[in-house]
């Protein structure tokens, strides 16, 4: 009888075990997963990011992002802490993005720039907020709309606070279409807004697109050599693509690669939140921190925009500013959406992609040229 | 909080961003004068 009782303890250990934190978290995990399944909000992502959030909370299931010896902390070693998986994702980026409209129109990369505003300023605010340097420099690169740029800084200088810093990246990156059209409407008028841009039928040879990634690749990273890893590897799988000789390579890149090591990344991301970890104040400051940088970045860009409406006399249309920020398609589309609002005969689409482009390469830019103000500051990365 | 840090990242960081994007779009400008598209890349395609 006695061997028969401990059995049955020894079988319900889980439940004897589980905190208030990890209830919620387990909560948490369901909601991601019913966000991801039933409203289809960025399914790809969440679905490996809730289910890490249940496995890495239950309790004695040795499989959160901390449990040595378990399979997930296995892979969070492997892949996070030596920020292998953002690196390789970036090559399936690299491989799906199409840079033709921006090398059609290079003037919009401008925008890209302008884009990684809130950035800066968020840095600002979070220094003020009496968040580490290091901190700091994480939680502005929420403002990059950029998930593998986010998690790439994070995991070298506030391991801690990766939970938090990539829920707010991936999540704001799609809720770019209910956070931007509300400044671009306030910042601009119907007139400004309703401006007709030429169609963008200009067309660019193969040899300045194939070109380009190498080109690029190396003047970027002669800046910035500590954005190598990531400015690198985008631009070698968008060579692959451009090459057009390496078909294969270019499909295993941009799908099986690039999917692979997002269920990866999501689970590990999923695993490390733990309830004692993940349910503190700060984390609630770091997604108001996010926000606060995304809106920044669409108020810079929307700013530009208008600078540049003026100064070409009405001629570019503003609203292409808040396509700058990195989160491809979804800026382009926006733009897209409420210029026509304001005049049904406005195509923008072409121009605001080309935008777009600009603010995947000028978020990795801006994360490179933070790494390397650190790295000439002496603030090292983690080791 | 450390004012001149977050100076330091914003002007340079912001600084730097801007001035490598534009050289990029100069690159790309000279690259497509180089290079312009021919209507037999067209018939290519």
């Amino acid at each position: 009888m006695d061997v028969f009782l401990a059995s049955l303890s020894a079988l319900g250990q889980g439940f004897a075990n589980l905190t208030w934190q990890a209830t919620v978290m387990l909560l948490l995990g369901c909601l991601l997963l019913y966000l991801a399944v039933a409203r289809g909000i960025e399914p790809l992502l969440l679905i490996p990011i809730g289910f890490g959030v249940i496995l890495g909370n239950l309790p004695l299931a040795g499989l959160s992002a901390q449990d040595e010896h378990g399979v997930i902390k296995l892979l969070y070693d492997a892949g996070i802490l030596t920020e292998l998986f953002p690196v390789l994702l970036f090559i399936g980026l690299g491989a799906m993005i199409d840079f033709g409209p921006m090398l059609a129109n290079p003037m919009v990369l401008i925008f890209g720039a302008a884009g990684q505003f809130g950035i800066f300023l968020t840095l600002f605010l979070a220094l003020a907020l009496g968040f580490a340097k290091q901190e700091a420099i994480s939680i502005a690169v929420i403002g990059a709309c950029d998930g593998p740029t986010a998690i790439y800084v994070t995991s070298k200088f506030a391991r801690d606070l990766l939970p938090a810093v990539s829920i707010a990246a991936y999540s704001y990156m799609s809720l770019v279409p209910i956070l931007q059209p509300p400044i671009m409407r306030f910042l601009t008028t119907k007139k400004e807004r309703a401006t007709v841009m030429p169609a963008a039928d200009k067309k660019v040879s193969k040899k300045v697109k194939i070109l380009f990634p190498v080109v690029a690749g190396i003047l970027t990273i002669l800046i910035a050599p500590m954005g190598a890893p990531l400015m690198g590897m985008l631009m070698l799988g968008n060579f692959l693509k451009e090459s057009g000789v390496v078909d294969r390579l270019t499909k295993v890149s941009e799908s099986t690669l690039a999917n692979t090591v997002t269920l990866f990344l999501g689970l590990c991301i999923g695993a490390s939140m733990l309830g004692a970890n993940f349910l503190q104040w700060r984390t609630i400051l770091i997604l108001l921190l996010g926000l606060v940088a995304i809106s920044l970045d669409t108020v810079a860009g929307v700013l530009l925009g208008k600078f540049m409406y003026v100064v070409t006399k009405g001629k570019i249309n503003p609203l292409l500013g808040a396509a700058g920020t990195s989160a491809f398609p979804m800026s382009a589309r926006v733009v897209q959406k409420v210029g026509q609002k304001a005049n049904p005969r406005n195509f923008l689409l072409f121009h605001a992609i080309g935008a777009n482009t600009g603010g995947q390469i000028g978020s990795v830019m801006a994360a490179a040229v933070m790494l390397a103000i650190m790295a000439g500051m002496g603030i090292g990365p983690l080791p | 909080m450390d004012v001149a840090f977050g100076v330091t990242m914003m002007v340079m960081g912001m600084g730097v961003t801007l001035i490598t994007l534009y050289l990029l779009s100069l690159v790309i400008g000279l690259l497509v004068k180089l290079f312009p598209y021919k209507a037999e890349e067209e018939k290519q395609e």
